[in-house]
């Protein structure tokens, strides 16, 4: 046996997808079902385009959110966790620059108990006084110990110099706005936006007929309707003239960085193939960022590129935290990376590598029903369907070195990227 | 329920597999029973160095992760106080190839002087960012070394000093390798959308020809005395927030005690109901947040409290009132519907935890490690035989402040 010939491998050129049934329920809200998988569980996640993109007080999408496990009208806040963690549940929320979401993930066996509780949190949510207070004072106190920390404080460096102080995806949290916060804004923002007009609803996992007809029941009432208009607002994007910011930290061992740009939207038509080329770069162990940085030169832990995708905008964001001596080495051998891609075309070796690492990727995104709601959920905030999945998997395997560098040449120009260092 | 078939190969690799037809991948997890508990005092953080060398090639393969992502696959790996695991998960047509490289790197390494410097000094980035430029990043430390005097539980994975990481030798690495990296100190679960019979073929295919090690590994550790007095030490350093941690010694893992300890945690922690965030975040607003968790190591553990404290409260008033709360649970009922809520934890825990193939097949290697493998589908029955006077009589034996190591930890400048 000769072990230094690889086995044969399969190219994986197709993935075959779990059903997603799509059901309306009486009020207009959409449910999108994945009915799959071994195990008695269940998780139903509630998406409310309720995230900082439509908030008009720095921190209300975020404080809504979290306030929804502070009581409702006949239950306190100890009371609503004392029911959910009865049954073992897990009932998460979150809010983002887009959507805010509500999940419960559960025993099958417990789901249908707990519904009337979740719709109750829907329209029904009281959010006091003293409890917001207590909320405010523990993130004002995590605030503080991130703001010691030098990737923290890069990433909202990185963000206003790219969207402006102003804008959602730039706009930080401080103190002063923590503090600024009250229950009647919450309340008003709760009012308007969860509701079911500005909503979809993923439910996956093992579940039988009747609990769509249980949900119909409990959610697809006139009550939950709501009434949002799907116009969108608008916000002026206000770039930082800098491209290049330090910010110095005494006693700092490591710098973290930040190093990126504006680029195309995740529904342009070649950003399947945009995702390729930054894969090479630095989306994956083997990219060209972790091999140079980390593994030849040993600067770092990792480094990563990323494709930071949002609806109302996407950014390259290239980050990783470096010994302090070596950090003007690190952003040279960035730029390097980068003019590399502009200059020469990817190696046939190379290229097939990322591509059936990339097509690994894909196979596992669709495995699972819960994971795989989580990937439809990624394209219902993009208006796109699963047939997006085949056609990312045709564009991996059908980019060629040549289009590669036509992407390059447009949008990984290190000359005209953001550089912020923090350390 | 987690079926699996077995096979040991004449070179004493343990070979596990768990089918499973409805994922279209396949996971290979192969755990080496050595970790940070056999370092050599003078060389800590080894174990988890020699964990990154490990993607630095193998005596026939140049590199590791390239032929895999190739292959369509990804891997990683961890190494803790106990084991050293390492995980493929790759598209099951694609299963042999991580047979090829997994099986060559126990075969043999290249052995590269150039990849060791490489990795000492990734490893010691890896040191800054967690554990040096990071606001409490000395934590670990300084309470492995409180509440350990003479296991070697009392450093972490990543090692005492940057000194020590620095110091290693390829010698040092070759005799590391073949004693601990040998078949007969290895477990292996292939699990996912395989076939058992095809799988025990490429193993006999592929690492039948691997030699066994040239002596069994025998640990002989020091078993840490029985602490019999409160340990209490104060630290001060540029952080926003006063801090407390307490670390009560525990039973092992597999002892039958085990769960009922592990049940305390969650009435104390899993959830916004637990009575710590209930009692010293919400109502008595003494912390801002704080949780508890164990070790679950093969030697005796911990059990660990920690919180961040609120503005304007005194570390003595805080430091009690968590014992207040630990000494209610040993000296009050508990009521039926909290208890009822914690078992419900634990099973949906423990669904949810087999969800995942990898996850499944982790498991199976972990059980195997600590001696009986059939204890992967035992948990369930034995969180439920646990009942109120035992979790209460557990917490009587753990909540003792004289096995107790606390560090208070304070934003300087000293606020007491």
């Amino acid at each position: 046996m000769d072990r230094t010939i690889a086995p044969a491998i399969d190219k994986i050129e197709s993935v075959t997808l779990p059903q997603v049934l799509k059901f309306t329920l009486d009020n207009g809200l959409n449910v999108h079902a994945i009915n799959a998988g071994e195990q008695d569980v269940v998780k139903i996640e509630f998406v409310f385009k309720a995230g900082k993109w439509y908030e008009n007080k720095n921190l209300v999408a975020d404080l809504a959110g979290r306030m929804l496990r502070e009581g409702t009208r006949t239950k306190t806040a100890k009371e609503v966790a004392d029911f959910f963690d009865f049954y073992g549940s897990n009932f998460g929320t979150s809010s983002g620059n887009e959507v805010a979401s509500v999940s419960l993930t559960c025993l099958t066996k417990y789901l249908e108990v707990q519904l009337p509780l979740l719709f109750e949190i829907f329209t029904d949510a009281v959010m006091p006084e003293s409890e917001l207070k207590t909320v405010i004072t523990n993130r004002k106190q995590k605030l503080s110990v991130n703001l010691q920390k030098n990737d923290f404080l890069c990433n909202r460096y990185f963000v206003q110099a790219l969207w402006g102080p102003q804008h959602p995806y730039g706009r930080v949290t401080e103190a002063a706005d923590l503090d600024a916060v009250n229950v009647s804004y919450l309340l008003g923002f709760y009012k308007e936006y969860y509701n079911a007009s500005n909503c979809f609803v993923l439910l996956s996992g093992k579940f039988s007929e009747g609990l769509l007809i249980a949900l119909n029941n409990i959610f697809g009432v006139k009550e939950f309707a709501g009434n949002k208009s799907s116009t969108d607002i608008k916000h002026a994007v206000i770039q930082s003239p800098s491209l290049i910011q330090h910010f110095e930290r005494e006693n700092s061992v490591q710098s973290a960085l930040q190093v990126g740009t504006h680029t195309m939207d995740k529904t342009d038509l070649l950003f399947p193939k945009l995702t390729v080329l930054n894969t090479i770069f630095g989306g994956y162990f083997g990219s060209r960022l972790m091999s140079n940085i980390r593994e030849e030169k040993g600067y770092t832990y990792g480094i990563y590129s990323s494709l930071a995708t949002y609806p109302h905008g996407t950014f390259i964001d290239i980050g990783s935290e470096v010994g302090k001596e070596v950090r003007e080495a690190t952003l040279q051998e960035i730029k390097n990376e980068v003019d590399l891609l502009r200059t020469e075309l990817i190696d046939e070796e190379e290229l097939q590598t990322v591509k059936n690492y990339m097509s690994g990727k894909v196979l596992r995104s669709v495995d699972g029903p819960m994971r795989y709601a989580d990937t439809v959920k990624g394209l219902l905030l993009y208006n796109q369907d699963a047939d997006y999945i085949h056609r990312l998997l045709r564009d991996i395997h059908a980019v060629t070195a040549e289009e590669l560098n036509e992407l390059a040449l447009k949008y990984y120009d290190y000359d005209k990227m953001y550089k912020v260092t923090v350390g | 329920m987690i079926h699996f078939e077995q096979h040991t190969l004449a070179n004493g690799l343990k070979i596990y597999v768990h089918r499973d037809v409805s994922t279209p991948i396949a996971v290979v997890n192969t755990l080496y029973k050595v970790g940070a508990r056999d370092e050599n005092p003078n060389r800590t953080g080894f174990a988890h160095l020699f964990e990154h060398f490990m993607f630095e090639g193998s005596v026939n393969i140049p590199e590791f992760d390239t032929p895999l992502q190739t292959a369509g696959g990804e891997n990683n790996a961890f190494t803790s106080n106990d084991i050293t695991n390492y995980y493929d998960i790759i598209p099951a047509n694609n299963l042999e190839t991580a047979f090829w490289l997994e099986s060559d790197r126990m075969l043999s390494l290249n052995f590269d002087e150039e990849s060791l410097n490489t990795q000492k000094k990734v490893v010691m980035e890896e040191f800054k960012e967690h554990y040096i430029n990071q606001p409490y990043g000395d934590v670990w430390h300084k309470m492995s070394a409180l509440a350990y005097k003479t296991h070697p539980y009392q450093w972490p994975t990543i090692g005492k000093e940057l000194s020590h990481v620095e110091n290693v030798t390829m010698q040092e690495f070759k005799d590391f390798f073949f004693h601990y990296y040998r078949p007969n100190n290895a477990v292996m679960v292939v699990g996912g959308n395989v076939d058992p019979d095809k799988v025990f073929k490429l193993a006999e295919k592929w690492y039948g020809g691997i030699e066994r090690g040239k002596s069994e590994v025998v640990r002989n550790l020091p078993k840490e005395p029985t602490q019999t007095a409160a340990r209490v030490q104060e630290t001060h350093a540029d952080v926003p927030v006063n801090a407390i941690y307490k670390a009560y010694k525990m039973c092992e893992k597999a002892s039958p005690e085990y769960q009922a300890s592990d049940l305390l945690r969650d009435l104390l922690s899993t959830g916004d109901s637990s009575r710590l965030y209930q009692e010293l975040v919400k109502e008595k607003k003494i912390f801002s947040s704080i949780t508890a968790y164990t070790t679950e190591t093969i030697d005796e553990g911990l059990f660990f409290v920690e919180g961040k404290l609120n503005e304007g409260i005194a570390m003595q008033a805080a430091d009690k009132a968590i014992q207040d709360v630990l000494k209610e649970v040993v000296n009050t009922k508990i009521n039926e519907q909290e208890f009822i809520k914690v078992k419900n934890k634990m099973e949906s825990y423990l669904v949810f935890s087999e969800i995942n193939v990898l996850n499944r097949a982790m498991n199976i290697a972990f059980y195997d490690m600590l001696g009986d493998v059939n204890g992967v589908n035992q948990e369930l029955e034995k969180y439920r035989a646990v009942t109120t006077e035992k979790l209460q009589e557990t917490a009587a034996g753990i909540f003792d402040e004289n096995k107790c190591s606390t560090l208070h930890y304070y934003a300087k400048p000293a606020t007491k």
